[in-house]
């Protein structure tokens, strides 16, 4: 005997009724993780949404359009994986997260055997807020990066927390797709503007009046 | 949408002496001046596991609940009925996204969630145990139980953990459509012919037990829900967000000349609303496994994990690495 349902769709999977312990699953099933930044408006700094599970940075990418573009405004993405983004310890509000790290100098230095390379830096105003992107500065390293935005963006407060993100590590919407951040006129049916209740019930109570 | 209704049993992490107490100091400290919790800072195992343990289930919920409306896609009633009703549910699966992202910073790994939703270790919101029988059951529950999530969800919002935070924020933000559109649809049938009438009063006949245990139990006020209250991880008791609930959904329903099954349903004068108890034993007997539809949404949702494995498994690289999300 299968799994009896109101619903056609299950009757046709043709469920065990008494199914089997259940695997559990292996690490890594849901895939690894991705961090996803958008930018709100033309212009607008690149904000922190929130993280994805997928297998590369592409489709990394077209998860976190449908989680987090889907529903907002959105004029452009860009995608890193967690492992890639190094992260400042977090401070009280009240103090900033550059006074208080401690930079090792040595790995900080210029080094003449790497090259330079561009990393974007991330600043977190307050907790429980997003992460916003504050510029690039061009390093040998994280720590070294790290330094050079305590000098570019040190005096910019508060700052509770810093992500540092090599650009070559960040996946990003090219300009010349932009046409895939708009949403068609004809999907105003998932806004709430689009149903006016009120009227309906006014018109209720008037005809429920007249009789 | 959200599973209210948290009951937060004690547990053996309630003994907070084995805790370093300078550090606790500090950690309470902190959401005493109002600043969120971020993933990397200490906290003690009562507040983690607890956190888990809600955002895990608010995470299940959402897909759980997405299965009840889902199974009116097909029929509902005209195309754009459909393609509305196939965006909110496409909303509440990416809330369970949201959700199992938010759970994982604080340690447990979302293919463990998984498992323990499929295998009955942990819980969703009791109402999608219940059956969706006709169209008016679906805009019942797009309506009215995503009005008690909101509720909840509104409350939830201000609590001490950023990552819930960010994550709520975005999710009461998509719920605005979710609201007006289950309202809209509601309003359609109580204000159409006798037929479409009887139809959504019978569906709120049937829903409105549930929808009563939607918030749980009057909470037992003991110290372990001081701690969990002080800490902001519970912002409200169960019977704040019920109270809450009827004083801003009954007028809305009997302003359509509908009724209440409940002839004790009526607010004091000094603003309480009076009801007849929910059956808190029946609540109980669904949410250990003997409701109508508890067998077949778990059946459902482990069929999906089965049949979507070899996908994930084909797109799996070999150098992944598993790192839990930042925040």
């Amino acid at each position: 005997m299968s799994l009896q349902s109101l619903d056609p769709r299950v009757n046709r999977l043709h469920l065990p009724e008494n199914p089997s312990e259940p695997v559990a699953k292996t690490e890594l099933d849901q895939l690894e993780t991705y961090e996803v930044f958008h930018q709100k408006k033309e212009n607008a700094a690149y904000t922190y949404v929130g993280p994805v599970h997928a297998p590369n940075e592409e489709v990394a990418f077209l998860f976190g359009k449908e989680q987090y573009s889907r529903r907002f405004a959105c004029t452009g993405m860009w995608v890193a994986e967690t492992r890639h983004v190094m992260v400042t310890p977090y401070t009280d509000e009240a103090v900033s997260v550059y006074d208080v790290i401690r930079i090792n100098q040595e790995n900080a230095m210029e080094n003449g055997e790497k090259t330079a390379e561009a990393y974007e830096i991330f600043h977190l105003k307050k907790r429980g807020k997003a992460h916003a992107h504050v510029g690039t500065v061009t390093a040998t390293s994280y720590e070294g990066a790290l330094a050079e935005a305590k000098k570019q963006f040190g005096e910019m407060k508060p700052v509770v927390n810093v992500w540092v993100i090599k650009a070559a590590d960040v996946f990003r919407s090219e300009a010349d797709d932009k046409d895939i951040w708009n949403t068609t006129k004809d999907k105003m049916y998932r806004e709430a503007t689009a149903y006016r209740v009120m009227d309906k019930i006014t018109k209720f109570k008037e005809e429920q009046a007249a009789k | 949408m959200y599973g209210g209704g948290n009951i937060f049993e004690a547990t053996k992490f309630d003994d907070l002496t084995t805790e370093d107490p300078v550090k606790l100091a500090e950690f309470e400290a902190r959401i005493a001046r109002g600043e969120k919790i971020e993933p990397n800072d200490w906290m003690p195992e009562l507040y983690r596991k607890q956190l888990i343990r809600m955002i895990e289930q608010h995470a299940h919920s959402e897909i759980i609940g997405a299965l009840p409306e889902g199974t009116w896609i097909t029929r509902a009633p005209g195309f754009r009925r459909k393609m509305a009703q196939m965006a909110k549910v496409q909303d509440e699966v990416g809330h369970a996204q949201l959700l199992y992202s938010a759970a994982e910073t604080l340690g447990k790994s979302r293919e463990a969630m998984l498992t323990d939703l499929i295998n009955g270790k942990s819980k969703y919101s009791n109402v999608f145990n219940y059956p969706a029988l006709t169209w008016a059951d679906s805009n019942t529950i797009s309506w009215l139980i995503d009005a008690g999530a909101i509720v909840n969800q509104m409350a939830n919002a201000k609590g001490s953990y950023g990552p819930y935070c960010r994550a709520l924020d975005r999710i009461c933000a998509e719920e605005a459509f979710h609201l007006k559109y289950g309202h809209d649809a509601v309003v359609h049938l109580a204000t159409g012919t006798p037929k479409q009438r009887e139809m959504i009063q019978a569906a709120l006949n049937r829903w409105w037990p549930p929808i009563m245990t939607f918030f749980g139990p009057s909470d037992k006020m003991s110290t372990h829900t001081e701690t969990l209250v002080r800490w902001k991880v519970k912002m409200a008791t169960n019977d704040e967000c019920r109270q809450q609930f009827l004083d801003m959904y009954v007028p809305k329903i009997w302003e359509l000349g509908l009724t209440v099954p409940d002839p004790k349903l009526h607010k004091n004068a000094d603003g309480v609303w009076e009801y007849t108890e929910p059956d808190w034993v029946e609540f109980k007997e669904v949410i250990n496994g003997n409701g109508p539809c508890n067998k077949e949404r778990l059946a459902v949702r482990r069929s999906a994990e089965e049949n979507g494995a070899w996908v994930r498994r084909a797109l799996l690289s070999p150098k992944a690495k598993y790192v839990k999300p930042l925040a």
